[in-house]
């Protein structure tokens, strides 16, 4: 190391003065309500204050009725999980435009979103900063139960902010009724899997998993619920260069049903290494190894016949085609569970503030369930459900059908899993059965 | 009254460098404690931050040890932050799969010794080889580690994690609970930005006073260490080991020694993020994390305890700082800028001051030389320095 | 009846899919250990100057892929794109060398520290170019050579084709570094630089060349990762830390030494299949066992999870033996 002669001379000082004034800019920026999506007024460096804690009296928003309600996202938007935070971003961003077409009671919906980074850490973090920095009253998050959980322990937990996440489908959520998700818990899913595999004549399977918190719980609750062999299970690691020692010895285990509990990426790989290898088996999987994406880069014929199971509102609804053809309007693909979970986290949360009595924490997780239970009049928009909220409804009066699925958050904070069961035929998915949770 | 005298004394004992760097650090604070006062930053989030620049001091302080200090590459930091974490979490925590129930000081202890055995078994093989080769092995068998904590769930619930640990005050008489107990402020200096000092801000100063009490116990043990002749021996290693070998020093144990001290000091850390996060999983031992310590060290200056103390919480403001990088004007999105961005500051930083920002002045030099140095200053050994150095 | 038909066995299958993957790593690994023994650095963002090279070739291949024609499967237009790939992939490489390394004056770490913030930067420009979602080369996945499968192996013209790139790129370095003037120079500056430069060679020049050389082995083997697999953002990266291991086990800055160390470590990852059945697959181990810690076919229970811990751990066994790698210079 270059060490000791500090011949420090004015230009070096002041580099180090200019950094040091740049790193307070940065610290002093987000401080403000800066890295908002969405919306297209002016908006103050008004800290919302009092993010909703029990020990003291909560403010409600001052400042004039322009001001837009600000609420936070954490998304894994760099990491690992980074493509999945790139498609909740695409999902939010339409449901967000959607939302300030109409405006909550006048004023627009702004969403301060923090990289989670993939990490519990970084997601902590995240929290913090919207919980006690910009003291947000609701916030969607997050992606990876991991994450969630860590977040909601570390920092929810004693607030009174709602969190909703768009995107965990381990087994703990279910025991923390205040952490509340769009993502049905991966139970369901498991279980339909299962169902399936059994309908279609197989006694024995191959099974990876995805080796995280997501991969694990579903293999988990797939392996108690099913009732024949398990030839192999085996756990893979994410984006790795070759996954052809899996494939051999999946291959090797004589099943002739395999079951990918995987993301895309992985998922693509293994399909490429299977044709590339000669081996040939039907596959069945969890909604992460859906997506166009899958589709662009594996061969035609490599994949046909595969079942997936997926958490979607039935594909022949009119709010799921309505919501799909805008999606590929804007976005030139078809949206994935990821984008239509966000989609509806967005729309749960504007639908709750617009029913809610004031915009803090307390108020909203008072009525944030009864938007989107059963009971009241379905809606699948928010223009919807505003015009029956200023017709003098109450949020009970409101049953939001989301496009993952009728959501209707349960006592856990869990939502009724509705299943779509796809095929893939001639290379592009088809819809072939749903089951209801 | 006595302070006054020893601050001028001590400002004049500074070099040009000491100078400025302090400067601009009291300029810093106070821009800092006005937003606070301002209601720009909000207390509860700003002490947060204090807390997790804290960890990143001590895990800079303990990879000081190891590389500033005996010129070890160690680039298993990840590895140790999450023994520490894992340790005490095992113990701790309510779904722990080995024990989980005992108190925060039980798992601390847990892990530090868990930490001493593991370090001593990762030095072993590797403590012998020359720099690069010690570097890629110390980073392949935290891998090694990583990857046992993310498969054996028999040991560690796997990818699942370690879910409920107690927060580190948890049963202690009055400290326990405080954070609730304690009435809410709403503090309005500035009209119109009201200050909530409740249990957000207690819970975060408390973890402050954690990571502090921490942090001041390892800087002092290690000053104490490093003026005595085990730490002038350490110092030889770094600069020529043969040399030491020759003066007949078995240089190998006291490598061993200086490693596994700075794991201790990183487990430490990974013991007060244990009970910050409540919640251990393997991603804490992600490589990054020895990434950004070490750019945490070279920041600070490397060699110098006060270095690796300010490249902590250097590095905390680079990573949250750049949270709010939004060039709303561009069409770039802003996660992979914000990458870019601390990408690019490590390559300036680099370039333009590579020592760090407080490099090692006199920390090197022990003080018995200074004080008997004659007292017809020869400018290139005094200059401005002044008896009391630090 | 195929000839030879008693040498099928699951081992043959998994040697052939160790040879490639073996490949991949020699092809990210010759370059890195080049750099590392005469640039004097671990260069961290060598993986990522893989993906830069693969990134390149892929928005090349995008126009000139219609040009008909190929050899085993592989258009001219992907010859082309490896070209680019691996020109751009050097122009990268050798500005950061002129602008950010060669004006820092520092010791190795601090260059491994720079090296790390140049990964970012790489890394976060192909990300907020190409965003985060994986694709691949428009050319068409093939099925396995058709004649080799009653063997147990199971591998395309692709895989040939990389196995045999591979060779050809350690065989031009070897002959390169051994039998050209240049290459004598290379190997001076690698074993002593002072003595080199009082000797007249110009220290300066050759160390530019070993950047372009090593920058152009990295960008050909990002693109046939790319082949290989598919393209992310990450991927460079995420398969640099068993590169690293691959060039640290064979020794720095030898050319064998990093094709045996990628070797190692690729037959290692590919042959963890076998560990759980060793008495299925060799004939001298008994067929079933009832030991503890053994499985029931008398194999070693260690899960393919635990692929790359394994290649660690051999890394630093190795190490231990031999602490300047297996072909190392001895210091």
């Amino acid at each position: 190391m270059v060490n000791g002669d500090d011949n420090i001379d004015e230009s070096r000082r002041k580099l180090l003065q200019y950094s040091a004034v740049a790193g307070l800019a940065g610290f002093a920026g987000c401080s403000t309500t800066g890295n908002g999506d969405g919306s297209d007024t002016d908006t103050d460096a008004d800290g919302q204050s009092g993010g909703g804690d029990g020990s003291t009296e909560t403010e409600a928003q001052s400042g004039g009725n322009s001001d837009p309600y600000t609420i936070g996202m954490i998304d894994s938007l760099t990491g690992s999980l980074s493509a999945f935070g790139e498609r909740n971003q695409r999902g939010k961003n339409l449901a967000l435009s959607r939302v300030n077409d109409v405006g909550i009671d006048g004023r627009q919906l702004k969403i301060q979103v923090e990289d989670s980074e993939s990490q519990a850490q970084s997601g902590v973090t995240a929290a913090q900063n919207l919980v006690n920095q910009a003291g947000v009253p609701f916030v969607i998050g997050a992606v990876g139960t991991g994450v969630t959980m860590s977040v909601y322990e570390s920092v929810i937990q004693d607030t009174d902010v709602v969190q909703l996440s768009q995107s965990s489908t381990g087994l703990g959520p279910t025991k923390f009724p205040d952490l509340l998700r769009v993502s049905p818990s991966g139970r369901s899913q498991a279980n339909a899997l299962a169902d399936i595999i059994a309908e279609d004549g197989y006694d024995e399977v191959a099974v990876t998993y995805v080796n995280n918190n997501y991969g694990q719980s579903l293999a988990d609750a797939f392996m108690s619920r099913w009732d024949g062999d398990i030839a192999y299970e085996n756990s893979h690691n994410q984006e790795q260069a070759s996954y052809s020692n899996l494939i051999s010895q999946m291959a090797d285990s004589g099943a002739e049903a395999w079951v990918f509990i995987a993301y895309q990426q992985g998922y693509s790989t293994m399909v490429n290494e299977m044709y590339e290898s000669g081996y040939e088996a039907q596959m069945y999987g969890a909604d992460s190894i859906q997506g166009d994406t899958v589709l662009e880069n594996t061969p035609e014929g490599s994949m046909d016949g595969t079942k997936i199971v997926t958490p979607s509102a039935p594909v022949e609804n009119e709010n799921y085609q309505e919501f799909a053809s805008a999606f590929q309007e804007e976005y030139d693909r078809e949206p994935t569970s990821w984008a239509s979970f966000a989609y509806d986290c967005v729309m749960v949360a504007s639908l709750s503030i617009a029913a809610a009595d004031e915009f803090t924490g307390a108020a909203i997780s008072n009525v944030v369930r009864d938007v989107t239970r059963p009971e009241g009049e379905e809606v699948t928009s928010f223009e919807q459900g505003m015009q029956i909220l200023q017709d003098g409804g109450g949020p009970s009066d409101i049953d939001y059908q989301g496009v993952s699925g009728p959501i209707d958050l349960d006592e856990n904070g869990d939502p009724r899993g509705f299943l779509q069961v796809l095929e893939v035929q001639d290379h592009s998915y088809v819809g072939i059965d749903f089951i209801s949770g | 009254m006595e302070v006054p005298k020893r601050f001028q004394a001590g400002w004049e004992g500074m070099s040009q460098v000491e100078r400025s760097v302090a400067a601009t650090l009291l300029g810093l604070v106070f821009v800092l404690f006005l937003a606070v006062i301002g209601g720009v930053l909000t207390p509860a989030y700003f002490v947060f931050l204090l807390g997790l620049g804290g960890m990143y001091a001590l895990l800079s302080l303990g990879l000081n040890a190891q590389w500033g200090f005996t010129g070890l590459i160690n680039f298993s930091v990840a590895a140790f932050f999450g023994i520490g974490a894992y340790g005490t979490a095992l113990m701790t925590a309510d779904n722990s799969p080995i024990a989980g129930g005992f108190s925060p000081i039980t798992g601390l202890i847990v892990a530090l010794i868990v930490t001493a055995v593991i370090a001593v078994l990762i030095g072993i093989p590797t403590l012998s080889l020359r720099d690069d080769y010690l570097a890629i092995a110390t980073l392949g068998l935290a891998e090694v580690v990583r990857l046992i904590a993310l498969n054996q769930d028999s040991w560690t619930n796997g990818s699942a994690g370690v879910r409920g640990i107690p927060p580190f005050f948890d049963g202690w008489p009055i400290l326990d609970g405080l954070p609730r107990a304690l009435p809410g402020f709403r503090i309005e200096l500035v009209p119109g930005s009201p200050l909530f000092l409740e249990t957000p801000f207690y819970t975060a100063m408390l973890n402050l006073l954690i990571v502090g009490t921490f942090i001041g116990i390892t800087y002092f043990a290690l000053r104490r260490a490093h003026r005595a002749p085990w730490g002038r021996l350490l110092r030889t290693i770094r600069a020529d080991e043969d040399l030491a070998k020759a003066l007949g020093k078995n240089t190998y144990w006291y490598k061993m020694q200086a490693f596994v001290l700075g794991c201790l000091v990183m487990a430490l850390a990974g013991v007060f993020y244990a009970h910050l996060n409540r919640y251990v999983a393997p991603g804490t031992l992600d490589p990054i994390t020895t990434f950004y310590v070490w750019v945490a060290v070279m920041l600070g200056g490397s060699g110098s305890n006060r270095g690796a103390l300010l490249g902590g919480f250097v590095i905390v403001a680079i990573r949250e700082g750049t949270r709010a990088i939004d060039f709303g004007a561009l069409p770039l999105e802003a996660a992979p800028l914000r990458l870019l961005v601390i990408g690019l500051l490590i390559i300036l930083v680099m370039r333009f001051r590579p020592q760090g920002i407080l490099p090692p002045q006199r920390e090197l030099i022990w003080p018995g030389v200074v004080d008997d140095a004659p007292s017809q200053p020869d400018k290139a050994v005094r200059d401005t320095r002044g008896a009391n150095n630090e | 009846m195929p000839p030879f038909e008693f040498l099928a066995s699951p081992l043959l299958g998994y040697l052939a899919n160790g040879l490639v993957y073996s490949s991949i790593i020699v092809l990210g690994g010759i370059g890195l250990s080049l750099v590392y023994s005469i640039g004097g650095f671990a260069n961290f963002a060598h993986g990522d100057t893989m993906t830069v090279g693969a990134y390149a070739a892929f928005v090349t291949y995008g126009v000139v892929g219609a040009i008909s024609g190929g050899v085993l499967g592989l258009p001219v237009g992907f010859f082309v794109a490896l070209l680019a790939g691996i020109a751009v992939a050097v122009v990268v490489a050798v500005l950061t060398e002129l602008v950010i390394y060669k004006p820092i004056d520092l010791d190795s770490i601090g260059l491994l520290i720079t090296s790390i913030g140049v990964a970012f930067v790489y890394r976060a420009i192909i990300r907020m170019g190409f965003g985060a979602d994986f694709r691949q080369y428009d050319i068409p996945t093939l099925r396995p050579i058709e004649w080799l499968i009653p063997y147990g192996v199971r591998i395309t013209r692709h895989d040939v084709v990389i196995v045999l790139s591979a060779l050809l790129l350690v065989g031009g370095l070897h002959v390169l570094l051994q039998y050209t003037d240049f290459g004598r120079k290379m190997r001076a500056m690698a074993d002593n630089p002072d003595l080199a430069r009082v000797s007249g060679i110009r220290t300066g020049r050759v160390k530019l060349w070993t950047w372009v050389i090593g920058a152009g082995l990295a960008g050909a083997g990002g693109v046939f990762l790319g082949l290989y697999n598919q393209l992310t953002p990450r991927m460079g990266f995420s398969l640099l830390l068993v590169v690293f291991a691959a060039v640290i086990l064979g020794g720095i800055g030898s050319v064998y030494g990093a094709m045996l160390g990628g070797i190692v470590i690729g037959m290692v990852n590919q042959f963890m299949p076998a560990l759980p059945q060793l008495g299925r697959l060799f004939p001298i181990i008994p067929r079933e066992c009832d030991l503890p810690l053994v499985t029931s076919q008398c194999g070693i229970p260690i899960g393919i999870e635990y692929a790359n811990a394994v290649a660690f751990l051999i890394m630093v066994a190795v190490l231990i033996i031999r602490p300047n790698g297996i072909m190392g210079e001895e210091n």
